[in-house]
């Protein structure tokens, strides 16, 4: 996940510009950075607020820091490692309230008249499930659909050997079909209630 | 396991997949860049941390590494005499034979614990604690 791919140079004279004394210039990373940042704290901790606190906390580590990177791996790399660092101490300082994974709620069925909404609240009760996963399985879960199931991104950021990371994965999604059983059916029944009557026996077939 | 159940196992895989994978992208605040700026320029404005005074450390430092090093080699060396000492001993008389001068501090030593001793429950009788 990356604002665009030219952000690489301009990111190298941005940082050249900090280092020599520019504090302004810090703002064009700021800038780059500050949607993915904030989008990575939201999937840590689905809190608005919080992950806005998350984020900033980030880019002033980042401030800090800004010498430590040695441009052997990518500004973004670099950025992104920092930040899942941060978040993770200072999730472990101040959890965000998570349910259990056990007393996570069951998606709501397609009864519900608004089929945007049911799917919404049924997609969102998944979501939600995740922060309730043990941090090592819940970890690789965020940042492995954060960086668009990129493995060797995820690996990347968290500094793990990309097998250790599939094998994490793995436990996490079996974990979750455990807790959401029905979880097919229900995406199912979504589909085929909001499809268009000539839709419907292509679905229906797919479903046998 | 059954083609069913795995084929199952896939779909539910692939339910989870579209649901994490699809997530709406979250816009920072309106302020979220200038109230990061504004820490950024209070940071860059603060004086910066006192260094380590190593100068002035240094030569503590290296006299406390000198006095500990020539302590522990002491210590080895006394160690090791003892030891031969001990080896020795057999054939030499014990020493708390010989020296009848070391009785005197052995007497010394035990009339001191005795002064304290009575020195200490006298001020305790005083102050009404015994």
């Amino acid at each position: 996940m990356s604002p665009n791919s030219s952000s690489a140079t301009e990111d190298l004279a941005d940082v050249e510009r900090v280092l020599a004394g520019d504090a302004a210039a810090f703002a064009g990373i700021v800038r780059r950075w500050q949607t993915p940042l904030v989008n990575m704290a939201w999937r840590y901790c689905r809190d608005r607020g919080r992950a806005e606190e998350l984020a900033q906390e980030a880019f002033i580590r980042a401030w800090r820091g800004l010498a430590q990177w040695r441009c052997e791996s990518s500004f973004s790399t670099w950025l992104f490692a920092l930040a899942a660092n941060v978040y993770r101490s200072e999730l472990k300082r101040f959890p965000a309230v998570n349910l259990p994974l056990e007393a996570a709620p069951e998606p709501s069925g397609p009864a519900l008249q608004h089929h945007a909404l049911a799917e919404k609240s049924s997609q969102e009760a998944v979501r939600r499930a995740v922060l309730a996963l043990p941090l090592r399985y819940r970890e690789p879960v965020i940042l492995f659909y954060f960086h668009e199931m990129d493995l060797a991104a995820a690996a990347r950021t968290m500094r793990l050997p990309e097998g250790t990371l599939k094998a994490r994965l793995s436990r996490a999604r079996a974990l979750l079909r455990r807790r959401f059983p029905k979880l097919e059916d229900e995406q199912e029944a979504l589909e085929f209630s909001t499809a268009t009557p000539e839709r419907r026996p292509n679905l229906e077939a797919n479903r046998n | 396991m059954k083609p069913t159940a795995t084929k199952s196992a896939e779909n539910s895989a692939a339910a989870l997949d579209r649901i994490l994978a699809t997530e709406e992208e979250l816009l920072p605040s309106s302020g979220f860049l200038a109230s990061v700026m504004e820490r950024v320029q209070e940071e860059a404005a603060a004086p910066a941390p006192i260094p380590f005074p190593w100068k002035r450390a240094i030569p503590g430092m290296v006299l406390a590494v000198i006095v500990l090093g020539g302590g522990a080699v002491e210590l080895v060396r006394i160690s090791l005499s003892a030891a031969r000492e001990i080896s020795l001993a057999p054939a030499r008389l014990p020493a708390v034979v010989h020296p009848v001068q070391d009785a005197g501090w052995v007497a010394a030593a035990l009339g001191a614990s005795l002064v304290c001793r009575m020195l200490s429950r006298l001020l305790a009788g005083r102050s009404g604690l015994l």
